[in-house]
């Protein structure tokens, strides 16, 4: 189950909790009055991180966690989602608009990630995993 | 998501309401797809007007379906996609893969030329 506290989400590695995420990222925004196509934004790019996280990372092993906390600024969001797998480097997915990839079925979540958002960081977590965060501008 | 599905003629359309994000209902589609497919019904209509948004699991979902068909000699078009999706096709240049209709009835129609 989803553990909630304040602006902060922590899942278990299962596919299904993805609903839980997008409902807790959707529902802050709404409250911090964010416009609904930069929700839809937000959340797009929230589900593809965990989705990574959840799959890519923790492996789909329930005893791992995947972190999601939600910041509010002046005139952003801040959004950073850990995981606790092993660290992915983004450096080594092949371009996903490239013609001989455009009919994977994979590959695209950072892509649609950094397309869709301002700043777009992703590190070593201090555990081991990988730590990736994203800006909004909302103002 | 949930999927509902009509015939029209020889045409198949699939009407799946909700986001597409991933999880396990997301494979609905996927599965649905493969199943007609094998059934002998090669032409498919995916209205998406019930779909508000989808990341890149919805998309690879989407790519799933259209290399079914055409594997097998079918051919899938997309009708009613959302602003929010259209944005995304473009984006990652699938809107060059998929043909996309104003209405199902466009779409169903587009097919009766072949």
């Amino acid at each position: 189950m989803p553990e909630i506290s304040e602006n902060k989400i922590v899942i278990p590695s299962q596919p299904a909790l993805i609903r839980d995420i997008d409902e807790f990222v959707e529902a802050k925004l709404r409250e911090w009055g964010v416009a609904d196509t930069l929700i839809a934004d937000i959340a797009i790019c929230a589900t593809e991180i965990v989705n990574n996280g959840i799959y890519h990372g923790n492996k789909e092993d329930p005893q791992k966690l995947v972190t999601l906390q939600l910041e509010s600024g002046e005139d952003e969001i801040k959004i950073t989602i850990t995981d606790e797998g092993d660290y992915f480097n983004p450096d080594e997915i092949a371009n996903p608009i490239a013609e001989e990839n455009l009919l994977r079925e994979v590959g695209r979540g950072i892509f649609i990630v950094r397309q869709l958002m301002d700043n777009v960081t992703i590190r070593q977590a201090e555990g081991g995993g990988t730590e990736v965060t994203f800006t909004k501008k909302i103002a | 998501m949930k999927l509902t599905s009509r015939e029209e003629g020889a045409v198949v359309v699939l009407e799946p309401r909700g986001k597409i994000i991933g999880g396990p209902d997301a494979t609905v589609l996927r599965e649905q797809v493969r199943d007609l497919t094998n059934s002998g019904k090669k032409k498919i209509v995916i209205d998406l007007a019930g779909v508000d948004w989808m990341n890149s699991t919805g998309l690879g979902i989407l790519i799933s379906c259209l290399t079914t068909l055409r594997n097998s000699g079918g051919e899938l078009k997309l009708a009613r996609i959302t602003e929010k999706i259209e944005s995304l096709l473009t984006i990652t240049k699938l809107v060059t893969v998929f043909d996309t209709y104003d209405s199902a009835e466009d779409a169903i129609s587009a097919f009766s030329g072949d």
